[in-house]
């Protein structure tokens, strides 16, 4: 599968057209000798076929090779802008999960009234969303007006964490230092809001019809029937069944979120993945773009795993 | 706006009520919202506008340029032509890089052989050498003495040296080319603390700083602690960073906000002629652009004074040739194509392109308003000129290559010239041939004087040439001439002692804060 996605993404990024020697020279002097060396330097004077074969070899070991703008290995230039984007994914996870399972539960309750049909309209407002309109509306209303958050970065200047793990909630955590744990919190508010809340009205969906079926299913009737109090029927009874689909959902919706990034963490000058992979296409940076999909692809793939384990486990009545 | 107003109140209730965005912790800073993170910190090993402004801080260069663009002593106390091949620059003394070690003319002629000798970084070869033109090698006199060779004579040396800093040879040899990515050790105003990727570069002041060019006042130490590059890639979000009095200065500003800039109580618009001039190119080996009439009409026709009014805000200055009028050697006395559309409609006439004749503008995204713009005011000839959006990584081969850009009529384009010297620009877009031209122009006049220019040492000779040279350009109207945008800045009022300057260059090294 693995080998494919490699081929696929080879083959894309190196036929689409456009030269990176002339998009690194731009419009400076430089002589038909030295265009050719420039080219011979970052080994795109040879063959198609004998780039692939090494691209695949190195591939292998591991060794993608070196990114022709930063001139230095490219797992090194993916691995430095890696937490950033991961802490952001998780983060903004957390936001849609916790904003959608409130509202899917209340909208599934009262199903059929104007509450449910407000929320219906919210949360396909909120899938449609641009993210890139929606950021800067956030942006201008809190950090420019309000004044309350910032408008965009990781982490204030004044904080000097140690980066061990690269994860700032973390780092901030070892250090033992709350202030710029808060501060770190505070710079990633709005880009996971811009980015988490279409998760999460996607979500809500989700669970406003799981739910909805649970709760018409025999045995909620039955505990309600057994004068078990409302909210222990809603929470413990129905909600922990009506999670299990929301499950698989949120695991493939990761991956989407990873892909989201790209255009959030341009908006708030993230220093993550996405931003460094759109910079990457235009510049037609092969080794680091070819790096960065197979990543996005293993990472889709164990998502789409781990969300069939999780099933399987939370589900009792699939047996793989 | 319950939602939003919900998750306000969650964000209060956490303990994120208002935060101190500005605590400075007792040290004065200068923050840039930079538009692009510096790709590496090796001053050898990139060719890029925006690290280069970086670096610049850290770094100083034999020469540089003032905020009036003309060429004057960094590192270097003087310089001579010895001769047309050789160049002698004498060092000023007790010059120190951050790690403390002296700078002597080793480090130059180390710095210089590591530009332009093949294979000289650690088997590869710096994309700068093309920068440095003929020369060959540096070699160090004595201390404080050091010797430029060049294979043939190269008159504008001294323009391209601003664009080269120099390096520490022991720290290269301490910490490896690969090192240099990211430990730098320059002897410029700042030093590097710490540079989160694709974040932040944070600099600070470098105390034993041996004061800068003596002929930018003032020299001597920088004036603030901290120097911090906050890397902020999306336009509104610098606008507004800004606004919000998070950063000082920003580059970039799109002229669409300038208006909110200057209405902010803290901030202002600060402007610079750039040096990039803009243009269309003219399918010269294709018909009808191959006939001169039609080109005059097509530069007739073009009212390009209502598109920097009304679409650039009078943030661009028109040009009626290539040159910038900052640059060296700029004809003043070129004629000009006047807005005249019975003019234009009188000459496609005579050149018998018919009424109605399609025409395609190819462009890239960023340029697609203006392209259209440009579209719409050559239709009124009667011509039928659509724009076609492109992208650059695409357009850019296509119309370099004279095979594949045969079909195509014109194309929305520019070009920078840095160096603001005619070589650095007439050669790659005009000479037949050259890398830039995309025209395809060749006019054996104006090769000849090229030619001749790129090795005459009298600069006043020089000069004439390219008036010349810029004259018949001017007159066989390769291009629909169009003008060349200013650069827009950002600034806070909080600051003093910064002005933008036409390289684009954010030296911070005599930047103060005053309120």
């Amino acid at each position: 599968m693995l080998l494919g996605v490699s081929a696929i993404v080879f083959l894309m990024i190196t036929l689409t057209p456009g030269d990176p020697v002339e998009i690194m020279l731009a419009d400076q002097r430089a002589t038909p000798e030295q265009v050719a060396a420039l080219r011979r330097d970052l080994g795109l004077d040879r063959p198609l076929v004998e780039r692939f074969l090494v691209f695949l070899g190195n591939a292998l070991r591991g060794d993608f090779g070196i990114s022709f703008f930063h001139r230095r290995p490219v797992w090194d230039v993916i691995a430095e802008r890696l937490p950033a984007t991961i802490e952001l994914t998780l983060f903004s996870l957390l936001v849609a999960v916790l904003v959608a399972i409130p509202l899917g539960v209340i909208a599934a309750v009262k199903r059929d009234t104007w509450l449910d049909r407000a929320l219906s309209a919210a949360s396909l407002f909120g899938v449609s969303l641009p993210g890139f309109w929606f950021g800067i509306l956030l942006i201008l209303l809190f950090a420019v007006e309000l004044r309350l958050l910032p408008v965009g970065g990781r982490i204030g200047f004044g904080f000097d964490v140690l980066r061990i793990t690269g994860f700032l909630l973390v780092d901030t955590l070892l250090a033992g230092d709350i202030a710029a744990l808060r501060n770190v919190l505070t710079h990633l508010m709005l880009p996971a809001i811009t980015l988490g809340l279409p998760t999460a009205a996607l979500l809500a969906r989700v669970i406003r019809s799981s739910m909805a079926e649970v709760l018409a299913s025999d045995y909620v009737l039955f505990a309600e029937a057994k004068g078990l109090p409302r909210r222990r029927v809603l929470l413990l009874h129905a909600l922990k069944n009506a999670l299990i689909p929301t499950v698989t959902v949120t695991a493939i919706e990761t991956g989407q979120l990873l892909g989201g990034n790209m255009i959030v963490e341009t908006v708030f000058g993230w220093p993550g993945l996405g931003r460094l992979v759109v910079e990457s296409i235009f510049a037609r940076n092969y080794p680091l773009v070819q790096a960065a999909v197979l990543l996005y692809a293993v990472t889709y793939v164990m998502l789409n795993f781990a969300a069939d384990l999780l099933y399987t486990a939370l589900n009792p009545k699939v047996r793989l | 706006m319950l939602r939003r107003r919900q998750l306000l109140a969650t964000a209060a209730g956490a303990g994120f009520a208002p935060v101190a965005l500005h605590a400075q912790r007792g040290t004065s800073n200068v923050r840039v919202g930079f538009s692009q993170d510096a790709l590496t910190l090796d001053p050898a090993n990139h060719r890029n506008r925006e690290t280069q402004t970086i670096i610049r801080n850290i770094y100083d260069g034999l020469l540089t340029r003032d905020p009036d663009m003309r060429i004057v002593p960094e590192i270097a106390e003087s310089w001579r032509a010895v001769d047309g091949k050789t160049y002698e620059f004498r060092l000023r003394p007790n010059i120190r890089f951050h790690s403390g070690d002296f700078l002597t003319a080793e480090d130059v002629a180390f710095t210089f052989n590591r530009l332009v000798r093949e294979g000289a970084m650690g088997g590869q070869t710096s994309p700068r050498k093309g920068l440095l033109g003929p020369m060959t090698e540096a070699v160090a006199v004595d201390e404080r003495t050091v010797r430029f060779v060049l294979s043939e004579p190269w008159p504008i040396l001294p323009a391209m040296l601003p664009f080269q800093e120099v390096v520490n040879r022991r720290h290269v040899e301490r910490v490896g080319h690969e090192g240099m990515q990211t430990r730098p050790d320059g002897c410029g105003p700042f030093r590097l603390v710490e540079w989160r990727r694709g974040e932040a570069i944070i600099l600070e002041r470098f105390d034993n700083y041996y004061g800068g060019s003596l002929d930018i006042p003032p020299a001597g130490p920088a004036q603030v602690d901290r120097v911090i590059f906050r890397i902020l890639p999306e336009n509104s979000a610098r606008v507004a960073a800004l606004i919000a009095g998070e950063v000082d200065i920003i580059n970039e500003l799109p002229p669409s906000a300038m208006r909110q800039v200057e209405a902010s109580p803290n901030a202002k618009v600060a402007r610079v002629n750039g040096t990039r001039t803009f243009f269309v190119a003219l399918n010269n080996t294709k018909a009808p652009f191959s006939d001169l009439r039609v080109r005059r009409a097509l530069n007739h026709a073009l009212d390009k004074q209502a598109i920097i009014a009304r679409i650039l805000n009078n943030t661009a200055t028109p040009l009626r040739g290539v040159m910038s009028p900052d640059a060296f050697a700029f004809n003043p006395d070129l004629p000009e194509y006047r807005h005249d559309l019975a003019r234009a409609r009188f000459l496609l006439a005579e050149a018998g392109v018919a009424e109605g004749t399609e025409m395609v503008l190819d462009t890239t995204a960023a340029l697609k308003e203006v392209a259209e713009a440009i579209a719409a005011l050559l239709s009124r000839t009667g011509l039928r000129v659509r724009a076609q959006v492109w992208e650059g990584a695409v357009l850019t081969p296509m119309w370099q290559d004279p095979a594949r850009r045969r079909d195509r009529d014109m194309l929305l384009t520019s070009w920078g010239n840095g160096s603001l010297d005619p070589s650095d620009i007439m050669v790659p877009t005009l000479r037949t041939g050259g890398r830039g031209n995309s025209a395809g122009f060749s006019n054996p006049e104006v090769d000849r004087l090229l030619d001749a220019a790129e090795t005459e040492l009298d600069q006043a000779k020089r000069a004439e040439m390219y008036k010349r040279a810029q004259a018949i350009v001017t007159d066989q109207a390769p291009w629909i001439f169009l003008w060349l945008p200013q650069d827009i800045y950002g600034v806070s009022k909080r600051i003093a002692g910064w002005r933008p300057q036409a390289d684009s260059r954010i030296n911070l090294h005599r930047v103060r804060i005053v309120a």
